[in-house]
């Protein structure tokens, strides 16, 4: 029984502290028989970085911080444990930052040429290089550090709020809302001018724009013409020209001659209508002075009178004609 | 059955019933008095239990019979309690976390919480219930029926044979019904968040990770011993101490859970305070 007991308490406590151990080292992911390689970088400073952090390659879970200890110089180093199969990338450099909201950190190993444009991380890895086979290090500013930041800028601007508000009497106000009409007045005005002067601009833009056109055309035409001239003197055809021009200009010649000789006879025609118009006008004179019996008639208007009265009594007789012909036409055959 | 007129008389004679200030000191002086001889006896009684430490061929014989009582047969209530208590503390965790945190952080939960405290304190309490009760009963029979006077007659020395064994079985085998406590809960915390939530295994192991320390462990083992030292200590006083036969007997059982349960959250309190208080690791 005394027996049963021994074995069976040794066997359970034994069973118990080497599954706690065990457990305890694979959670800690501890490295049993060094099959990591190790990797020291230093910084000023590490922040909230512990013992057990994360180190991440190119966002892939590397390793993990395996200490932190104080070193000579000021400097904090930190000693890393990675995979045997990870490869450093060239120039490498460690970032201490978060990587949550929650307090996480972890160390980012990255090469010099991908670090952030930042003045502070680059001084820190400037200052941090040079350590041999230790790494150069930099920390970027945690989350509580951003915060501090931003809480001293709102400080600030409440404090210039405050100052503007001071500054910002009933007296200012009064006078900036006068600015703002009179801004608002020159703005009307200015606004007036434009749309007044806009459409004289649109009218001289449009008469540059046909110049423009019309140079560009001439141009064109010039160069044309330049082409053909080149291009005729190169090939002979100017004795054609000549030729054809002195062909046209006694063209020209036989034509200004028919054109003399019509020119001639239009003169001896205008002569004999001015002679025709001449006599026309008298003869107009004399009617209008009622000389002549077309004078009269054109002049006398007791003449127009009679006619007038003649016709009307025509128009009766023909209508009496019309509705009693009996009356005046008395036609008897037998 | 009670009338008025009955109740009206001791009401009025109740209101005549004048406080005097000499009555309430006089409490005041039997209940400190009572306290400090308390801490006098257990005082006491530890020391004499650390004398009989010396006196190993009276108690190595019985030790591993009494951490098999105390540990090993204790292991079944103890992993009982871890298992649901790990089941519902990742339940509890996910219904807490909604929206706001990641999921992941159910394992640092329960890690943290079944390591550092539930494991510890549940185990203890339930610990305390059998085996501080079981150790009371069994040396208040042997009080009340006179095997401890004869013990002294034949030249034994009580603590060494009675108490020594029992307060090392409970100072070892605390800490390993703990430590198992400590695997299970999180074992199933662990089932119970694939299986019923929607978090994956790599997730949780990522939470446990994330804020785990080899202090956790400690904390919680060394605290499980000082838990296992109380429990047979005031089992064994109380029982030690027993009078009036069965019935003292009875009630030396009920106080030795009642004090067990009352010291250890204040020795609960006390670890946390020193150790956990301003401590950065």
């Amino acid at each position: 029984m005394k027996r049963s007991n021994d074995l069976l308490v040794g066997a359970i406590v034994l069973l118990v502290v080497l599954t706690l151990t065990g457990a305890t080292l694979w959670v800690k992911q501890t490295d049993i028989g060094e099959r990591r390689s190790k990797v020291v970088a230093r910084f000023r400073d590490v922040g909230n970085a512990r013992v057990g952090n994360a180190v991440v390659i190119r966002g892939v879970r590397a390793g993990t911080i395996e200490a932190i200890e104080l070193a000579r110089g000021g400097w904090v180093h930190v000693r890393m444990n990675l995979d045997r199969s990870m490869q450093l990338p060239s120039g490498p450099v460690v970032l201490l930052n978060e990587s949550s909201l929650f307090g996480e950190w972890q160390a980012t190993i990255t090469p010099r040429s991908a670090l952030p444009h930042d003045e502070t991380v680059q001084a820190q890895v400037s200052e941090s290089s040079g350590g041999g086979e230790v790494l150069p290090g930099a920390i970027l500013p945690d989350i509580a550090k951003l915060t501090a930041v931003a809480g001293q800028i709102a400080g600030d601007v409440a404090n210039v709020a405050g100052r503007v508000e001071v500054a910002f009497d009933e007296r200012a106000a009064r006078e900036l809302r006068s600015s703002i009409r009179n801004f608002a007045d020159l703005s009307t005005t200015l606004n007036h001018t434009v749309r007044t002067h806009a459409g004289d601009l649109d009218t001289l833009s449009r008469g540059l724009q046909s110049a423009v056109k019309s140079l560009n055309q001439t141009a064109a035409s010039a160069a044309q013409i330049a082409g053909r001239v080149d291009s005729s003197s190169s090939s002979g055809e100017i004795r054609q020209i000549v030729d054809d021009m002195s062909h046209a200009a006694a063209e020209l010649r036989r034509t200004s001659a028919q054109v003399r000789a019509m020119s001639e006879q239009l003169s001896a025609t205008q002569s004999r209508l001015d002679a025709f118009l001449t006599n026309g006008d008298s003869v107009l004179v004399k009617l209008n002075s009622g000389q002549g019996s077309l004078g009269l008639l054109l002049n006398d208007p007791s003449l127009y009178h009679n006619s007038d009265s003649l016709l009307t009594q025509l128009r009766g007789l023909v209508t009496e004609v019309r509705t009693n012909p009996k009356k005046f036409v008395s036609v008897r055959i037998f | 059955m009670t009338n008025a007129s009955s109740v009206l008389p001791e009401v009025s004679l109740g209101a005549r019933r004048v406080v005097r200030p000499g009555r309430v000191l006089t409490t005041l002086g039997r209940v400190t008095r009572r306290g400090l001889e308390g801490i006098g006896a257990l005082t006491r009684f530890t020391a004499r239990t650390l004398e009989a430490v010396r006196d190993v061929r009276t108690w190595g014989p019985l030790a591993t019979l009494h951490m098999r009582r105390v540990g090993v047969d204790s292991l079944p209530i103890g992993l009982f309690i871890a298992v649901f208590t790990g089941i519902v503390l990742s339940l509890l965790a996910s219904y807490s976390f909604t929206g706001a945190v990641p999921l992941y952080f159910v394992g640092t939960l329960v890690e943290k919480t079944i390591t550092m405290e539930l494991a510890p304190v549940l185990t203890a309490l339930v610990l305390a219930g059998r085996v501080g009760a079981n150790i009371a009963a069994e040396l208040g029979t042997m009080r009340v029926t006179e095997q401890i006077d004869a013990l002294e007659t034949l030249g034994y020395d009580p603590h060494a044979y009675l108490v020594v064994p029992r307060v090392l079985s409970g100072v070892v085998m605390f800490p390993v019904v703990v430590g198992a406590a400590m695997m299970l809960g999180v074992a199933s915390g662990w089932i119970a968040s694939i299986g019923l939530l929607d978090l994956s295994s790599a997730d949780f192991v990522k939470g446990v990770r994330l804020f785990f320390s080899a202090f956790d462990i400690r904390y919680g083992l060394v605290k499980s011993a000082s838990f296992g030292l109380m429990v047979t200590l005031i089992g064994s006083i109380r029982g030690l101490r027993a009078s009036g036969g069965a019935e003292g007997v009875g009630r030396a059982a009920t106080s030795a859970v009642v004090y067990s349960a009352v010291l250890i959250l204040l020795l609960d309190a006390f670890w946390a305070i020193t150790w956990l208080l301003g401590s950065e690791r």
